[in-house]
């Protein structure tokens, strides 16, 4: 796989009067990746996208992509760079063959809009109005409109809000394609099993600020949120509990033990406590997961008011 | 070299604004609000007129003119009226819900959108414009004195300003839900000013020259002037060219994409 940045972003602040919806972020997306941009409502995602697709103009810092500015190469910068927008819709009787034939009109190299609606299942729905769309055929045409111009990048904005599950899952694997076909996707989403699932890297934004940017797993890993509860063949005293590595916080009831970390908690866990002959028994591990990692970083966030720790 | 290029973007620009008016052409079939405005509401009514003067045959106050002759022009602009106020009911709409927003990430500039819907609008005016006088000298008797050039320029302005002015409707209006009030009290009182229900001729001032510079009124007494009477309306002309000025920079001052 390519390294070489398909997107760098540095230091980008965009305010609006006095709100400071983006406030110093840096990040950099590799050629063919899905990067995620997650966090809560509020926190700068969509504004942070909108200075990448050059809809805004950033107050401050500076954004390349492919080699290009998303403002002085606005006209260039349209012919490879897809959007699907957060709540837009389309005239209500424009009919979904037309709107998407209209869209190919627009690019120099467009994909077949036929064999687009064909790939995104919704050939059926071709002679269909726009007003009479579910939720799911609607945002498909979403994001057949993204792809049609054939961009090096997509930039997709809570795609699958307001989704039903099957809906989600369909229009998941249409970005699993996008992503084999070679497009660099930007994923915008406060979904958490979303970005799991589809990401290979996020930036965990919240009040404007990076505060994570890693793997996904890398992500869960570090904020802790693993727990292992088991009831120890003979007592442990804590401080044989409190060295092995990942452990973070421990807690008695009863028989049981809980243990509270991070990383391959359990494992870790069994290993030490075996050396030492101690059998656990009724154990019931968790390991912690990218929503857990999500509450507790934005919580940490929201308690240092603001400003932002740069990872 | 340098000669190419131009060349490539206008040629593709061509193929993208064909398609464009073809789909919006398509849109404005499914949606016929300035069809059923411009053409056949106005059909309709200068018919009510042809009938009402069928059975006051007589000239109208000191005029010289009978009652389809006074009201053609009325209707006429009044069609213009019609169109361009639903300029703001398609327009605003596809702002509010994010399609002009949506276009604007796209190669094409949402301008042209607003140009193919204006290039529609022209052609229904166009259409307007022929089946109103046909309808007047053929079926109900109007006898036309037409001064072709003066005819013609004082219709093309009359668009225009109308036009202009649906435009600073769309600029100034934030959303469809105020659209739809403020677009009918703007008719209604361009209507009322056209003279479609008292004829400035017959009224007294302040209110006759009210009419006769208001933006429809002075559409109409220029259109009147060309069309029936053979003669030039100056200071309806010159009327409605102050009024693109103003129309023209609200419009162009306030206009937002998103």
């Amino acid at each position: 796989m390519s390294a070489a940045p398909a997107v760098t972003v540095q230091n980008l602040v965009k305010k609006y009067g006095h709100l400071v919806a983006v406030d110093d972020v840096s990040l950099s997306i590799h050629e063919g990746e899905i990067f995620g941009i997650i966090g809560p409502n509020g926190a700068g995602k969509t504004t942070t996208v909108e200075c990448i697709s050059g809809l805004r103009a950033p107050d401050s810092g500076s954004i390349i992509v492919y080699g290009l500015s998303p403002r002085k190469d606005r006209d260039k910068l349209r012919e490879f760079v897809g959007v699907q927008l957060q709540e837009s819709a389309l005239p209500p009787r424009i009919k979904v063959r037309e709107v998407i034939r209209l869209f190919a009109s627009f690019y120099s190299n467009p994909l077949d809009p036929d064999q687009l609606l064909e790939s995104l299942g919704i050939k059926q729905f071709g002679n269909s109005s726009f007003k009479n769309l579910s939720g799911g055929q609607k945002q498909r045409v979403s994001v057949a409109l993204a792809l049609v111009g054939n961009p090096k990048l997509a930039i997709l904005d809570e795609l699958t809000t307001g989704l039903d599950p099957e809906a989600r899952r369909e229009i998941w694997s249409l970005i699993e394609r996008m992503k084999d076909r070679g497009v660099t996707v930007i994923l915008v989403t406060h979904f958490m099993d979303e970005a799991e699932r589809l990401c290979d890297r996020l930036a965990l934004i919240n009040h404007g600020a990076v505060v994570a940017l890693d793997t996904p797993e890398a992500i869960a890993a570090r904020a802790g949120g693993s727990r292992v509860r088991f009831v120890p063949s003979r007592p442990v005293d804590e401080q044989t509990l409190r060295v092995i590595p990942g452990v973070d916080e421990i807690e008695r009831k009863e028989r049981y033990v809980t243990v509270t970390g991070t990383g391959d908690l359990a494992g870790s866990l069994m290993n030490a406590l075996a050396a030492i002959g101690v059998r656990v028994s009724e154990v019931e591990a968790r390991t912690g997961n990218l929503e857990d990692a999500f509450i507790k970083l934005t919580k940490d966030e929201a308690s240092s008011v603001g400003k932002g720790v740069q990872t | 070299m340098t000669g190419y290029r131009p060349e490539w973007i206008s040629q593709r620009s061509r193929v993208q604004f064909a398609e464009l008016l073809k789909v919006q052409s398509k849109l404005a079939l499914r949606e016929p609000l300035a069809l059923f405005g411009g053409l056949a509401l106005p059909a309709i009514l200068l018919a009510v007129f042809g009938f009402i003067g069928q059975a006051n045959p007589g000239t109208v106050g000191s005029t010289g003119l009978t009652i389809i002759e006074v009201w053609t022009p009325t209707i006429l602009v009044l069609s213009f009226i019609f169109i361009s106020v639903s300029l703001p009911n398609t327009l605003v709409r596809d702002r509010e819900i994010g399609w002009l927003r949506r276009v604007s990430t796209t190669p094409l500039h949402p301008s042209r959108l607003l140009a193919a819907q204006l290039v529609i609008d022209l052609i229904v005016a166009a259409a307007a414009v022929l089946i109103l006088i046909l309808e007047a000298a053929l079926v109900f008797g109007a006898s036309l004195h037409v001064q072709i050039l003066p005819f013609a320029v004082s219709l093309a302005l009359s668009i225009v300003e109308l036009f202009a002015l649906g435009l600073v409707l769309v600029a100034l209006v934030p959303t469809q839900a105020v659209a739809q009030p403020i677009a009918g009290v703007v008719t209604f009182g361009l209507m009322f000013l056209s003279g479609l229900w008292v004829n400035p001729a017959q009224v007294g001032d302040p209110l006759r020259t009210m009419m006769y510079y208001s933006p429809s009124g002075a559409a109409v007494r220029a259109v009147l002037d060309s069309a029936f009477n053979g003669g030039l309306s100056y200071a309806g002309l010159l009327t409605m060219a102050v009024y693109i000025l103003i129309f023209g920079f609200i419009a162009i001052r306030y206009f937002r994409w998103e």
